[in-house]
């Protein structure tokens, strides 16, 4: 059974104004337990809006979300039960930090959620572990942090409320090259290590090609594509089409083959691409 | 959420009124509030009323809008009618019971009073439906300048007051995405008794502070890099001119003005 399932799901901005906005329409979709998704869309396509219904933080205009085959509406006053099974850590993170210390802002979440003392604790020490936290960390006040390790806290602070699907929206948006690379592993090995279902919205093609499963591709509020990722990104003109790319090293491979060599398709990280191109070296570089 | 709230009621347009002088349209909007005071009876009132009237039309607001504007005032309103309704006496009584005594010359006196602050509301709303906010600030600024004499200053009370009508949407989009994001780690913001409320608003207002102060640097050195030093030797953008247009305006509300006056002179008051 799917985790988290979305039918036929209508979303409308600002209903019967003249700011109407049908921002989601008839989007179905289904992320199995443990799945790593990439969603990919341009500015505006809907993706933002999407991964706010699945923790119940905006009500589908129609359509239903289930959460292990339960509609998450089905009872209202129990919205917050799902926020704690599916955490979302939204674009920026860093500005939600309010408490005197790490420690007890990474405790917020799991607070809310009436856990003891121990239990708070051990969830505080394994997520900001995780996150990539030094111990000496947890009892500074998060506004003396640096923008990467905020970020760091924010994230840490949804992870500790161990969910089972967790949504990051552009968790590596303004963080340099080594950063995102690190932030990507850690939330690969997280989700590893707890069997945790992640949707990853990005606006970087290269971290979706090189940890998504399956990529969910969002344009005009429309589900446009959800497929696995090789497929997803042998679909260039159509993703080029949505105003949206393919990674750098696809798109070099692309032309590669149009002059004639052979390095064959479905090459979006720079390691396959490595292991594409040595053999070609090796017999001299020379179109076949 | 947040969104409903509406903070600024500028309806853009094209109409006369929209593109009169925002100095004129101040001051006559002063003036007005005056004029609407002006009258001891109906035939006065009546004229504040048709010039209120023909103003909206030539502004083509929608009458729904300020409706709008009226509506959270109607309480008011009602309130100072009824208390007039019974405080005023003379006239014939109309009804009686224990120390409250309803009069004829008591209804028609509530009845003036009502129409005058309907007048005065919708009156000034037509200014701020038909003036942006930053306009609006631009012309207050000019109106204020000779108050710079007194070292009163005007530009740098303009300026802030433009940076705040600014930040007001960019705060409440802030304050909707912490309030998201706070929701998310599961806060409760919708149970609970008052002080429980207000405890659960601190995970939203301190982010919010700070924020705002970063939002404050922030726009503090991108000023100072463009070299802002306050109003001195300033030139505007945006030059106002006052035109053929905003002469006829003055001249219609003298018109009115004169005509009030000598219906009072004229015919008999009301009250």
């Amino acid at each position: 059974m799917a985790v988290l399932e979305v039918r036929q799901l209508n979303y409308v901005y600002a209903a019967k104004t003249p700011y109407e906005k049908h921002a989601l329409k008839d989007v179905s979709l289904q992320v199995e337990q443990g799945e790593f998704v990439g969603v990919i869309g341009h500015t505006g396509s809907g993706k933002s809006t999407l991964v706010q219904h699945l923790n119940g933080l905006l009500r589908p205009t129609s359509g239903q979300i289930l959460l292990n085959g339960k509609d998450i509406w089905e009872k209202p006053k129990e919205i917050r039960r799902v926020r704690f099974e599916v955490g979302m850590v939204f674009q920026y993170p860093e500005h939600q930090l309010f408490e005197e210390t790490v420690r007890r802002d990474i405790a917020f979440g799991p607070r809310n959620m009436g856990l003891s003392d121990e239990e708070v604790e051990r969830r505080v020490q394994k997520a900001a572990t995780f996150a990539g936290l030094r111990e000496e960390l947890l009892d500074s006040s998060p506004f003396d942090l640096s923008g990467g390790q905020k970020r760091r806290v924010a994230i840490a602070g949804v992870m500790a409320m161990e969910p089972q699907v967790l949504v990051l929206d552009e968790p590596t948006a303004g963080l340099d090259p080594r950063g995102r690379e690190q932030m990507l592993r850690q939330i690969e090995r997280y989700r590893r290590e707890n069997g945790t279902t992640v949707l990853l919205v990005s606006h970087s093609m290269e971290d979706v090609a090189a940890i998504a499963d399956r990529v969910l591709v969002m344009n005009g509020g429309e589900a446009a594509m959800m497929a696995p990722t090789e497929e997803v990104f042998s679909r260039a003109e159509e993703l080029e089409a949505m105003g949206l790319s393919v990674p750098a090293v696809t798109r070099i491979f692309m032309a590669l083959r149009r002059r004639g060599y052979d390095v064959g398709d479905n090459v979006y990280t720079v390691e396959k691409a490595v292991e594409r191109l040595m053999p070609l070296l090796k017999r001299g570089c020379r179109p076949c | 959420m947040l969104n409903d709230i509406t903070i600024g009621q500028f309806f853009p347009g094209n109409s006369l009124i929209h593109r009169l002088d925002p100095r004129v349209k101040i001051l006559l909007t002063i003036a007005y509030i005056a004029a609407v005071f002006v009258p001891v009876n109906w035939y006065g009132l009546g004229l504040a009323v048709l010039f209120l009237v023909t103003a909206v039309a030539l502004s083509r607001l929608p009458v729904k809008l300020l409706w709008k504007s009226i509506k959270p005032i109607l309480p008011i309103i009602l309130f100072t009618a009824l208390l007039n309704m019974f405080y005023v006496g003379g006239g014939t009584v109309l009804w009686e019971w224990g120390i409250l005594k309803l009069t004829s010359k008591g209804l028609v006196n509530a009845a003036f009073l009502a129409v005058r602050i309907v007048c005065l509301i919708a009156g000034s709303s037509l200014l701020t439906y038909t003036t942006g906010p930053t306009t609006l600030t631009d012309a207050l600024e000019r109106l204020l300048g000779p108050l710079k004499v007194i070292r009163v200053p005007v530009h740098e009370i303009a300026m802030m007051m433009t940076i705040a009508l600014r930040f007001i949407p960019t705060l409440v989009e802030e304050t909707d995405k912490i309030m998201s994001a706070q929701k998310a780690r599961g806060a409760d913001m919708e149970s609970g008794g008052l002080l429980q409320r207000i405890k659960a608003l601190v995970p939203v207002l301190i982010p919010l502070f700070v924020s705002s102060f970063r939002r404050a640097y922030e726009l503090a050195m991108a000023m100072e890099c463009r070299c802002y030093h306050g109003g001195e030797g300033r030139t505007r953008m945006k030059q106002l001119h006052m035109g053929l247009r905003d002469a006829a305006a003055v001249a219609v509300m003298l018109l009115l003005f004169t005509a009030m006056i000598l219906l009072n002179c004229w015919t008999a008051p009301v009250l």
